[in-house]
């Protein structure tokens, strides 16, 4: 892209991924206008909106602070403005990650009432949770389940004047402690959106400083029942992820079967289909079309939560074709029969493309519309069993209606996927201790978690890759949650073999475990788990988050729940590097108090640097300070 | 102080308009062979068409040699220059003194020398006489056929096809514009055409013209027939020759100017014999891309001569910038296309970028030589084609700019920024 | 003769000058009809490696685009300096001679494929629209002297300054 610094040639280049690049070579020659195209026809953007100091609220508007103008016409400053339409943003996240949430709750508890095909997969975190929460021991799993899903469902609805009860379980007591101290201990999440929302109208909160405050508290009731929540019940319902060998790319896409794609974030539907494909009927369906199977893959986040547990309830997997950015790619192979469309991040544009081949579009969430596609299977816990034979059946058929004009990009990469917290431990003998001595002994430098979505701001995945390659070269161990872990593993950084990629200590460690050095935590909301590592190893070693040699990158920010994503690491005490910059610089007072005085008050902060080797340089700069700090 | 002009055209009109501005008392007079206001030649396809009529096809307003207090000698000839007394004579006898002469006779189409050239109904397309002669043949014509897919050949078949004849162009290169485009751009450029209903007989020159038959005379239907080489019989009532042009010089000749193909002036438009200046289609200038003297017969060219021209006739001392000598913008029909420079390279010395977007009926093609670009072609989408020529005219190295010369989006911006 | 300039440095690329200008040559002279009729604008504010440059018409001196203008259509108005395609007796046939003559790219095709389309200096309007409506003061209708005096006195400043 025209602003990209990342190498040479990426002024003429798209994306970091050959598949991707060769795929858009075929959609140029094809005409089909894809999301590279948009991004080139929307240029030059407007500086208003990038500084974020555009406001469209109220008839009077739209306002935007320029030489002349210090104020909008109700008098809101920059610093209004930015704070505001930052909550706004938030808001978003908050929403999105709660009725992901939700969907699990209700799902857990339909499955502990017997009415859906799931099973309970992990019975122990199931009872471990249950023992936290305060839940009666001698219950059976099933009321345990049911008891469980109704805490997280109060939880969600509670007011915004009753603290999250499981922030206060699973938070640690010096983060408590500073939130109190700010006085953003969260309450029930959709009563704070409520508040949040109510907030940011026109001329009700217009203290920058009182909205960012309200941005905080968003988004640690966001880290702990979206992401930590989340990520506890899936694992919960659909098993903990165990280490398993996998592929990514677009060259797993199999010209001779029926294939399937699981698009999206919540991967309920995603499970069920996985299971249906098991059925003989529905395979004989499949070879009376001409096929010799069927098969699904994962795409973005849902993907990532199918093969980290595709050694269990996802069994069956057929691997994860990417990331955000390449969703027109893959349906312009002409060889996807069908997309199933989960919660968020469906773009208007995979329409379009879709309209040129065969592929059929089904959303499978009752808020999920694009406009064009006539097919909804709306998820419902009861019904999902027959609602995935539909979605197959339904594939089938658009399979025999696939055209001749089909490319697949030869390249895949292996990828190695389930790490989290218990594989970690497992992988260790029982503890986290090796793990520790390594980071005392400086042969691992420090954590950092690349995390978030692609951004195409600076070409597909570019600043990402280049990141994780820093780090690693560097010794610091990355974990990786979101599209940043698709990335990770078609460039083959998940593979145990990118070893070979690391300094020296860091290389020891990765061969003497088998691990590669770039942990793939799985999806975006998987940052929760990421969330529930480190504060275990800020336990182990009776510190604060703030204390540790830990960074959190999100290089290619795209939309609103990396926002809250991005809020909750600084609150939880991260430097967290955000890029592309996001549209705060309009506030000089919004902007110095993210990127400075806020670490004061919180221990993280933002770090705001377009360069990847000079970010990379800076994180590792503050793990250094965190070590001597440390003592280590 | 009396300046006299020869040729009522693109060079003729400027020169004396610039006159006029620059010099508010000296006398002005044009010499036209024709006998009517300044009209563009370029818009005689549209005449042709019947898109434009005649007024509509004056290239100024029809005070325009009141307001600016221009003699006009219409309808007469200059037959010679006595360079000596500084007098032009008149095909009607009168001698007209100057102080200073442009002569800005143009160019008149080539008639290969070929049995039958002379036939009735077969037309050059140079004059408006030729397009109006061409029109009153038409009348009772069914088929026309065309030599030459030039410009003027291509412009003139859409013309006529767009009165409903039946045009059939014969080119004996095997591709279309030959002279500026590639394969490529002349195949995307013919693929337009002739989806209009066009025919095209490509890499066949003609070898006849086969007059009318007694039998066609009589019944007054002078149907010709148009020989190819390979044998071919095309049948035709009206033949367009557009086999190109070659410049007016006659009258140059008798004052003893040199002569190459045209009359050669130096950078102030100055031909070998002092006070006499050309410009225009008759003119040889230097090509700023190749550095050769030569004609450069296409109308921004000759404005900016006999502008040029003008300046230096006032004692105001003007080099002629130099320009680009090649360089067309043609639209038939949907698709717009520019060539310009050295559009079709030969050798390893030069570095040709391109871009063809079949689909889109896009192709871009870029020349560069030295790290400087030299010629281009577009086809389809030609907004960009001024930047390039100002970069090709400027000689800018574009070094800096290499890997984005080939953008949609490159524009001024990268040269200013 | 007063000149639209441009003080890159300050255009952020919000793209208010094109909507001016539409709405300048619209019926009602206001966006949201420009934008419903499709009136398209005559200035381009154009990416150049992440940064906008906004390009317009100089209305030169010895404009490029009326010596390539075959029709006569395209002039230069000798006292307001206005070079425009529109508004003469002659009229444009869309030959794009001067789209392939004028070195700056500032004449584009109107939409309608049919006549060139460049900026008017909005005829005659006190002060052009789009300078009217940039809210940066990235355009400034102004004599060129006093610009240029403006620039040398700002550059030397940063020369002296450092910055």
């Amino acid at each position: 892209m025209s602003s990209c610094q990342t190498c040479p040639s990426s002024d003429t280049c798209y994306s970091a991924h050959n598949s991707t690049n060769d795929m858009y070579e075929r959609t140029t020659k094809l005409g089909i206008p894809t999301i590279f195209d948009r991004w080139e026809a929307q240029q030059p953007q407007c500086g208003f909106g990038m500084q974020g100091i555009c406001c469209q609220l109220c008839s009077h508007g739209p306002c935007r602070i320029t030489q002349k103008a210090d104020r909008g016409i109700c008098g809101a400053t920059a610093d209004t403005i930015v704070a505001r339409n930052l909550v706004r943003l938030t808001s978003h996240g908050a929403a999105a990650y709660s009725h992901h949430l939700e969907e699990l709750a209700k799902t857990l508890k339909a499955t502990a009432q017997g009415k859906t095909p799931f099973k309970i997969g992990d019975e122990k975190k199931l009872r471990d949770i249950a023992a936290v929460v305060g839940l009666d021991a001698t219950k059976s799993t099933a009321d345990l389940a049911i008891a469980l899903a109704d805490i997280i469902l109060s939880e969600l609805r509670k007011g915004s004047e009753e603290p999250l009860a499981l922030l206060d379980l699973f938070a640690p007591p010096t983060r408590k402690e500073a939130w109190e101290k700010l006085g953003v201990i969260p309450g029930g999440v959709l009563s704070e959106i409520r508040d949040a929302l109510t907030k940011t109208m026109s001329n009700i909160d217009t203290d920058p400083i009182d909205l960012l405050l309200t941005a905080v508290r968003l988004s640690i009731a966001t880290g702990y029942m979206g992401l930590v929540g989340t990520t506890t019940l899936q694992d919960i319902l659909l098993g903990t992820p165990s280490l398993t060998n996998s592929e990514a790319d677009l060259g797993v896409i199999d010209p001779a079967t029926v294939n399937i794609v699981a698009h999206g974030h919540v991967p309920l539907v995603a499970t069920a289909v996985l299971q249906a494909i098991q059925d003989p009927e529905l395979n004989k369906l499949a070879r009376q079309a001409g096929a010799e199977g069927i098969k699904v893959y994962g795409s973005m986040c849902t993907g990532q939560e199918l093969m980290q547990r595709s050694a269990g309830s996802a069994r069956g997997f057929a691997g994860q074709l990417s990331n955000w950015l390449s969703q027109e790619y893959y349906v312009a192979t002409g060889a996807v029969d069908l997309v199933m469309m989960d919660m968020n991040c469906s773009i208007p544009g995979l329409k379009t493309v879709a309209d040129h081949f065969h592929t059929k579009l089904v959303s499978v969430d009752r808020i999920l519309r694009m406009e064009g596609v006539e097919d909804h299977v709306d998820y419902e816990p009861e019904k999902v069993a027959e609602q995935a034979r539909q979605l197959v059946k339904m594939a089938i058929d658009t399979y025999k209606k696939r055209g001749q004009n089909i490319y697949i990009p030869e390249y895949k990469a292996k990828a190695v996927a389930g790490f989290g917290v218990e594989t970690i431990v497992r992988a260790l003998g029982g503890s986290l201790d090796p793990l520790l001595d390594a980071v005392k002994a400086n042969q691992i430098r420090g954590i950092a978690a690349v995390v978030g979505c692609t951004n195409n701001r600076n070409g597909q995945d570019f600043k990402g890759l280049a990141i994780m390659r820093e780090f690693i070269k560097h010794n610091v161990l990355v974990i990786a949650a979101g599209c940043m872990s698709s990335a990770a593993e078609i460039e083959g950084l998940t593979d145990p073999a990118a070893a070979e990629l690391c300094g020296d200590s860091l290389k020891d460690v990765c061969k003497a475990l088998g691990i590669p050095p770039v942990l793939n935590f799985g999806s975006c909301v998987d940052i929760g788990r990421i969330g529930v590592a480190v504060t275990e190893i800020a336990g182990a070693l009776g510190v604060d988050p703030s204390q540790l040699p830990v960074v959190a990158s999100a290089p290619e920010y795209l939309e609103q729940k990396a926002v809250a994503d991005g809020i909750f690491a600084v609150s939880f005490g991260l430097l967290t590097h955000i890029g592309p910059v996001p549209p705060v610089t309009g506030s000089e007072l919004v902007t110095k108090i993210l990127t400075d005085d806020i670490a004061q008050l919180l221990g993280g902060k933002v770090l705001v640097q377009e360069d990847p080797v000079k970010a990379a340089e800076e994180m590792i700069a503050h793990i250094d300070a965190k070590r001597s700090s440390l003592g280590i | 102080m009396h300046h006299v002009i020869i040729g009522n055209s693109a060079a003729g009109i400027r020169a004396a308009e610039t006159l006029r501005y620059l010099d508010p008392v000296s006398d002005i007079s044009i010499i036209s062979e024709e006998d009517i206001h300044a009209y563009s030649r370029c818009l005689l396809p549209d005449f042709l068409a019947g898109s434009r009529s005649e007024r509509e096809i004056y290239f100024r307003p029809e005070d325009f040699y009141a307001r600016n207090r221009i003699q006009t000698i219409f309808g007469s000839k200059a037959e010679s220059i006595d360079p000596e007394q500084r007098r032009v004579l008149l095909d009607d006898g009168t001698r007209l003194s100057y102080d200073k002469l442009l002569i800005a006779t143009g160019a008149s189409s080539t008639l290969p020398p070929i049995p039958g050239i002379d036939s009735p109904n077969v037309f050059g397309l140079r004059h408006l006489r030729d397009a109006r002669n061409i029109l009153k043949a038409c009348a009772k014509a069914r088929r026309v056929v065309i030599i030459g897919a030039g410009f003027v050949g291509l412009e003139a078949a859409t013309a006529l096809y767009r009165q409903g004849l039946e045009v059939t162009v014969v080119e004996k290169m095997p591709q279309i514009l030959p002279q500026q485009f590639d394969t490529l751009a002349a195949d995307i450029i013919l693929q337009d055409i002739q989806a209009e209903g066009i025919r095209f007989v490509l890499g066949r020159g003609i070898k006849e013209i086969s007059p009318p038959s007694v039998w066609g005379r009589i019944f007054s239907n002078p149907g010709c027939g148009v020989v190819l080489e390979d044998g071919t019989r095309l049948k035709a009532e009206v033949i367009i020759i557009a086999a190109g042009t070659r410049p007016n010089v006659e009258v140059a000749l008798s004052a003893g100017i040199k002569i190459n193909r045209g009359i050669p002036v130096n950078d102030f438009m100055e031909t070998n014999v002092p006070h006499i200046y050309a410009a225009g289609d008759v003119a040889e200038t230097k090509d700023v891309v190749t550095g050769q003297t030569g004609l450069t017969p296409i109308w921004p060219n000759a404005s900016a001569q006999g502008r040029t021209a003008a300046y230096n006739m006032v004692g105001h001392p003007k080099a002629y910038g130099g320009m680009i000598g090649l360089q067309n913008a043609v639209e038939f029909r949907d698709v717009p296309a520019i060539a310009m420079g050295i559009s079709r390279p030969a050798g390893a010395d030069y570095q040709v970028l391109s871009s063809y977007h079949p689909e889109k009926n896009r192709y871009k093609k870029l020349v560069l030589l030295n790290d400087r670009l030299v010629g281009m072609i577009l086809v389809g989408d030609i907004h960009q084609a001024g930047i390039y020529g100002a970069l090709i005219k400027n000689k800018a190295s574009v070094s800096r700019f290499n890997d984005l010369l080939l953008r949609d989006d490159f524009s001024y911006g990268y040269l200013a920024t | 003769m007063k000149q639209i300039m441009v003080d890159v440095e300050r255009c952020n690329g919000c793209l208010t000058c094109t909507l001016a200008c539409s709405a300048a040559h619209s019926l009602t002279d206001t966006i949201v009809a420009a934008m419903a009729a499709k009136t398209p604008a005559r200035i381009q504010v154009m990416p150049v490696k992440g940064k906008a440059v906004p390009l317009m018409c100089r209305h030169c001196e010895e404009p490029a685009c009326v010596d390539a203008c075959m029709a006569g259509a395209m002039q230069k108005d000798p006292v307001t300096g206005i070079v425009t395609n529109e508004g003469n007796e002659q009229a444009c046939v869309g030959c794009w001679m001067c789209i392939m003559a004028c070195p700056y790219g500032a004449v584009t095709q109107h939409p309608n494929g049919k006549t060139a389309l460049k900026c008017d200096r909005c005829r005659g309007r006190e002060t052009p629209a789009c300078v009217e409506s940039c809210p940066n003061n990235a355009l400034r209708f102004v004599e060129v002297g006093e610009f240029a005096a403006e620039k040398a006195a700002k550059t030397a400043v940063s020369q002296l300054t450092g910055t």
